[in-house]
């Protein structure tokens, strides 16, 4: 029974132990990654040779899409930089989300008639100052 | 009966204006009772302790219940759990009976509602007293069986075992962790990372990006097509609602609250399965399964007191083991750690006063969810004609200042929430599942720690097994949850080609 205790028995060096169940985490991914691949690579591929599967849906909005991915990140990045450029107040967060809000609405709508436009407007601007003006100041929520 | 004290006026207020604003998110198809939660958590970091449980626990109830609303009246689920409420409420509302279906639906989600709340109550307490013993081998073990039972029930079992390791894996990027016995080294990342990544990901914008990003880029990539509203039909004709019609349905109420609150108390698993299981049970039973799917009121009950009962049943693992059940309880159990309570086995005992308000404020809930959906769901069915292009800018404001706050103003952490919402948006087109990643992700460090520093005190691997009879019983249960999935697929495969055949 030697072979079963030397297999059973574990020494964690107190050092490297950060890295142990990482290790085992990663090479169970590993195993069942190429399992995976090998099982389903072949009718996966099939499938997209023959059109069945797409990434994108059916009729896929890429302009919106796109725009979105884009305004997104932009309108993170712009909470940012005047969150640095006027720091403490808040604003970084209004002066951003007016802006975004407005844009974000106009890119979704599809029918900008008159009125849609007018609500649209009047949403950016009331929306983002409403939340800054309960968040900020009464719940005293940090913001950039 | 101390805790009495701490339930002030503001307490029931924030109660109901979360059950409210639940139950208008939930009645706008594609808003979840997560995104409820994620959303409304910017408010909840300056609240109380219990006025902030009373907020997300209406939150929770009421986003739960508010998608009956376009399942009925839109033929559209507004949570994924109201899908079979679609099967006859729709019917009936065609049928011009469309305030009667609402009115059942609410009658049976406030049972559902209740019913688990009472389980909840009576339940956790001795599930908690009985984890307390557990040792670090057990409760890795613990963890080890929730994430099979998730595995076991995605789609794929290897890509549900898949997504769960990814989920694992993302939990351990940063240090680990000193004040758990760890080194305090970093792992899994480059030198550049270490200023953003020390302390790895934060939970909420992981979630918040997963489930509430995600959501807007998918319906961004569908091109944002508003509701069609010419299938909308007229609220005030028709027969008019009597409790009578619940006469011979109490098995019914019974056993679908059970099944709700079962499938609650499995991690990881979405109020979805709970309805339709009742769902199919009731199908089964009933006197005319034919009726059914064309406008039967036994099948809206069988489906709302299931997915209501969802939620007393999800908090049971939640706050006896720390083990979120649903998407949402995941959040709530980020938002739990906001406040500073650390739910698990000793949270019951050890803060009894929270957890009496706690029940209190899911009854309170319940009851102003049916106060507000049985008397003004003429102005609450409105909702659905929010339009989207409106909608979605907010959630995404919304989204990024609960991320900033999370940690007192960390810029990373917005970022963390675009991240997460592509890769989730991602993941659901490669067959990557969100809810194992999730519970992974959730639960991987603490599986870490347990795993570790069991191997590290006894120096062999068979103590995980021969620890203790509860260790022992725990490895039967996943071997079982392993042998009855596969089991369960091989049979669902049988039927599919079977169908195909046919």
């Amino acid at each position: 029974m030697s072979w079963f205790s030397s297999l059973n028995s574990v020494v964690i060096d107190f050092d490297q132990s950060h890295l142990f169940f990482p290790r085992i985490v990663i090479t169970l991914i590993a195993i069942l990654g190429t399992f995976i691949l090998i099982t389903h690579l072949r009718p996966v591929l099939r499938a997209m040779r023959s059109g069945q599967y797409q990434f994108f849906v059916q009729h896929a909005d890429f302009m919106r899409l796109l725009a979105t991915l884009a305004l997104i990140p932009a309108y993170f990045w712009l909470m940012e930089f005047i969150g640095e450029w006027l720091p403490n107040m808040g604003l970084g967060f209004l002066l951003a989300s007016i802006p975004f809000v407005f844009a974000m609405s106009m890119l979704y709508c599809h029918e900008k008639t008159r009125r849609n436009v007018t609500i649209i407007t009047a949403n950016a601007v009331i929306a983002p100052t409403f939340v800054w003006v309960v968040l900020y100041h009464f719940f005293l929520v940090s913001m950039p | 009966m101390e805790f009495l004290e701490l339930l002030s006026p503001s307490y029931f207020l924030l109660a109901a204006a979360g059950s409210i604003i639940g139950i208008i998110f939930g009645a706008i198809p594609g808003m979840t009772a997560t995104m409820a939660v994620a959303v409304c958590l910017p408010l909840t970091y300056t609240l109380g302790l219990h006025e902030g449980l009373a907020l997300l626990l209406g939150l929770y109830v009421g986003g739960i219940s508010g998608g009956l609303v376009p399942a009925i009246l839109l033929n559209i689920p507004g949570t994924p759990s109201s899908i079979t409420t679609t099967f006859d409420g729709y019917p009936m509302a065609q049928r011009g009976e469309a305030e009667r279906a609402l009115k059942i639906c609410i009658v049976a989600s406030l049972f559902g509602g209740f019913f688990s709340a009472i389980i909840l109550f009576f339940f956790a307490p001795i599930l908690a007293d009985f984890a307390i013993k557990f040792s670090y081998v057990e409760k890795f073990l613990m963890i080890f069986f929730a994430m099979s039972v998730i595995a076991s029930l995605s789609k794929n079992i290897l890509m549900g075992v898949f997504s769960g390791l990814i989920g694992v894996l993302l939990s351990l990027i940063g240090t680990y962790d000193v004040s758990n016995g760890g080194n305090g080294e970093y792992r899994l990342m480059a030198t550049w990372m270490e200023p953003y990544l020390a302390y790895g990901f934060s939970l909420l914008p992981v979630l918040i990006g997963l489930f509430g990003i995600s959501t807007i880029i998918e319906e961004a990539e569908k091109g944002v097509k508003e509701n069609s509203l010419e299938n909308k039909v007229n609220l005030t004709k028709g027969t008019p609602f009597r409790f009578n019609v619940f006469k011979g349905q109490t098995g019914n109420l019974l056993r679908s609250s059970s099944i709700g609150t079962f499938i609650g108390m499995l991690p990881g698993i979405g109020g979805s399965a709970a309805s339709i299981l009742s769902y199919t049970q009731q199908k089964n039973l009933s006197k005319n399964p034919e009726k059914m799917g064309k406008g039967a009121p036994e099948g809206l009950v069988a489906s709302e007191s299931a997915n209501n009962a969802l939620t007393g049943g999800a908090l049971i693992p939640l706050l006896s083991l720390g083990i979120p059940g649903d998407s949402t309880t995941a959040v709530l159990i980020g938002a739990f750690t906001l406040q500073g309570l650390q739910v698990g086995p000793l949270f019951i005992g050890e803060n009894i006063d929270t957890w009496y308000s706690m029940v209190t404020g899911l009854m309170f809930a319940n009851v102003v969810m049916f106060i507000a959906m049985f008397y003004a769901i003429r102005y609450i069915a409105k909702v659905v004609l929010i339009p989207k292009f409106i909608l979605y800018p907010i959630i995404v404001m919304m989204c990024a200042v609960g991320a900033y706050a999370i940690n007192y103003g960390i810029m990373f952490d917005v970022w963390t929430l675009f991240l997460f919402g592509v890769a989730g948006w991602i993941f659901g087109k490669i067959g990557i599942e969100v809810a194992p990643l999730v519970i992974g992700f959730i639960l991987g460090s603490s599986a870490e720690v347990y795993f570790v520093k069991s191997l590290e005190s006894y120096g062999e691997y068979s103590i995980l097994v021969t620890k203790s009879p509860i260790a022992l019983v725990l490895w039967g249960l996943i071997i079982l949850s392993i042998v009855l999935s596969v089991i369960i697929h091989r049979k669902s495969k049988q039927q599919a080609t079977e169908e195909a055949a046919q």
